[in-house]
């Protein structure tokens, strides 16, 4: 067993500021009004901050330490569905696909959300449309993700919520 | 680790992309369906997007079913080359299959068959060696092998019996062989 430091303070804020966030936004406060708007650029700020942290941060915080890799994901599934167990460090290759695509998609929903504050854009359809479908969308991957972070804790035996708490990654 | 060829990376890209798809439907699809209580939306309209929908879930399904294999058996062919490899592998996939071995099991039984002793594979696949063991136990308990040197050469007397690069699968020995008329 030993313990390894992967999560700094800044990412573990981010990811559950994050979630807060998105679950205030989504089934607590109403469109088009100002808390939703203020949120909205709260979250906004929020992904602009891990992006300069993504390039400054600390190894694990760093996107080249987990670049998006499709032949590293393919070898991740690869592991999966032969059940070898070899813990990654920091993000696993497909959890890192996870965070790029949650990342862009929170990105776009707060762009179309500001959009649609603006007079130009201001009840144009498919802004609108786009704001609500991406907010499905993340709303399905959050699901995903929960699922594929309670699976893969056990598969691996390694308590990742944890990890994002505590910032401590404990492997075999 | 083999890096995945062309096919295995096309498929992956295929099947996210088709997910982001499926997902985007089936929001319309589920808004769609509480508009029919009110008429705002047609039967007309609802049941063929519905089945489109049913339709993409399957083929999403079906081609996540055969990456899983594709995957699998680059997994058991990773050190092997030349041409009987890749029959080798289907071979082997084909036996594991059919001896109901789970995935951990066909991963095992593919180490021990290219003689990898109990610790590298252990080593291999990040378990304990008991565990290796227990695997080993339930290879040879379902396939009806006493041994390593058993569970090869059911494979190698299925390769001697076809030819190595055929489109044949060289399964089900019996019919293969009474349709090359070697029985008889």
């Amino acid at each position: 067993m030993r313990k390894l430091y992967v999560w700094d303070p800044l990412v573990r804020a981010f990811h559950w500021a994050l979630v807060a966030g998105l679950i205030l936004n989504m089934f607590v406060t109403n469109p088009g009004k100002t808390a939703h708007r203020w949120l909205g650029y709260g979250v906004l700020t929020l992904i602009a901050l891990r992006l300069v942290w993504g390039l400054i941060g600390p190894k694990f915080a760093r996107f080249r330490s987990f670049p998006p890799d499709p032949a590293a994901a393919l070898d991740h599934a690869r592991e999966i569905v032969t059940g070898r167990v070899h813990p990654h460090e920091g993000h696993s290759p497909l959890g890192a696909l996870m965070v790029y695509n949650l990342l862009a998609s929170c990105l776009i929903i707060g762009l179309t959300g500001w959009m649609l504050t603006t007079l130009t854009w201001f009840g144009v359809e498919w802004v609108e449309d786009l704001h609500k479908a991406f907010v499905t969308w993340v709303q399905l991957c959050a699901v995903l993700h929960i699922a594929a972070v309670i699976f893969e804790s056990r598969r691996l035996r390694v308590n990742l919520p944890k990890s994002m708490v505590t910032g401590y990654k404990t492997l075999p | 680790m083999t890096r995945p060829d062309r096919k295995s990376l096309t498929l992956f890209g295929l099947i996210l992309f088709q997910a982001f798809c499926l997902a985007f439907f089936l929001f319309d699809v589920i808004e769609d369906f509480a508009g029919l209580y009110d008429a705002s939306v047609p039967y007309g309209h609802f049941l063929p997007e519905a089945g489109a929908t049913l339709g993409m879930a399957i083929g999403l399904a079906f081609e996540t079913r055969y990456l899983i294999r594709l995957l699998r058996k680059q997994a058991h062919m990773e050190r092997g080359l030349g041409v009987a490899a890749g029959e080798l592998a289907t071979l082997m996939e084909d036996y594991f299959r059919k001896w109901g071995l789970t995935a951990a099991e066909a991963d095992v039984a593919a180490f021990t068959i290219k003689g990898y002793s109990i610790t590298e594979i252990a080593g291999l696949r990040g378990s304990a060696e008991a565990t290796v063991k227990t695997h080993l136990n339930a290879i040879y308990r379902k396939s009806g092998a006493q041994g390593r040197g058993q569970l090869v050469s059911v494979l190698i007397e299925d390769l001697m019996r076809a030819p190595l690069v055929s489109g044949e699968k060289p399964m089900g020995q019996g019919a293969l062989a009474e349709g090359a008329g070697a029985k008889g």
